[in-house]
């Protein structure tokens, strides 16, 4: 019977190598994107995804600190969202 | 000593997590190949809710079923169900806010498109 914590260390850091692949095309569509709301919303998938490779990360590197910083990517990601809705449609950013 | 619930926590967190990343690599590459923004939002949908939300609920699962983590593994698994229901609700608020937007603002081109109702009801000053 194989090793509980061995299985998940090893099973999790293959399963980084997909993320990266992911990250790097998504890079691609916010370097290339021939308008603003694209290369926005490549952020926004990235950020999510960034979000989710942090907490696999936590068990990976046995840190569970790093799982708060999480939260506060989702809530910037979705600001930005907000803030680039309202300037497209106001063309301003004021109150 | 593990016992048998704990396999079935971290082998069903795995297998959560192995869709999350299959999704994520379809959406990024949906992304890249999708023709302008209006059909980029499937992509982003995939990649949020399929290739962020179910891995962070594989993730609780894992750190629930994984006890070399200590005393640490539950706020490991609540930390996680908070950032995915977090995510649940504002993923789809976000997308929403910035599709509307685009097409008010007319920001990106809807360039292989047949019909527009929205535009034309628009014109005709009904929305």
């Amino acid at each position: 019977m194989p090793d509980l914590e061995w299985l998940v260390t090893t099973y999790l850091t293959m399963l980084m190598i997909p993320y990266f692949v992911a990250f790097l095309l998504y890079m691609i569509r916010i370097i290339k994107g021939p308008t603003l709301p694209d290369r926005v919303l490549a952020t926004d998938a990235l950020g999510y995804d960034l979000a989710a490779f942090m907490t696999i990360l936590t068990i990976v590197l046995r840190s569970p600190i790093l799982i708060v910083s999480g939260v506060v990517l989702i809530l910037w990601i979705f600001s930005l969202d907000i803030y680039v809705a309202k300037y497209l449609e106001a063309r301003e950013l004021g109150g | 000593m593990t016992t048998l619930i704990e396999w079935v926590l971290v082998i069903a967190g795995q297998s959560l997590i192995t869709i999350g990343v299959l999704c994520d690599l379809v959406a990024s590459i949906a992304m890249l190949r999708f023709p302008n923004f209006y059909t980029r939002l499937h992509a982003a949908t995939v990649g949020s809710i399929g290739g962020a939300f179910l891995p962070i609920i594989g993730v609780a699962l894992v750190a629930a079923g994984s006890d070399f983590l200590g005393s640490y593994r539950w706020f490991l698994c609540g930390a996680s169900l908070v950032i995915a229901f977090i995510e649940l609700l504002l993923a789809g608020a976000g997308s929403h806010a910035l599709a509307r937007a685009t097409h008010r603002a007319r920001a990106a081109p809807t360039k292989p498109i047949i019909v527009d109702l929205l535009e034309e009801d628009r014109g005709k000053g009904e929305v």
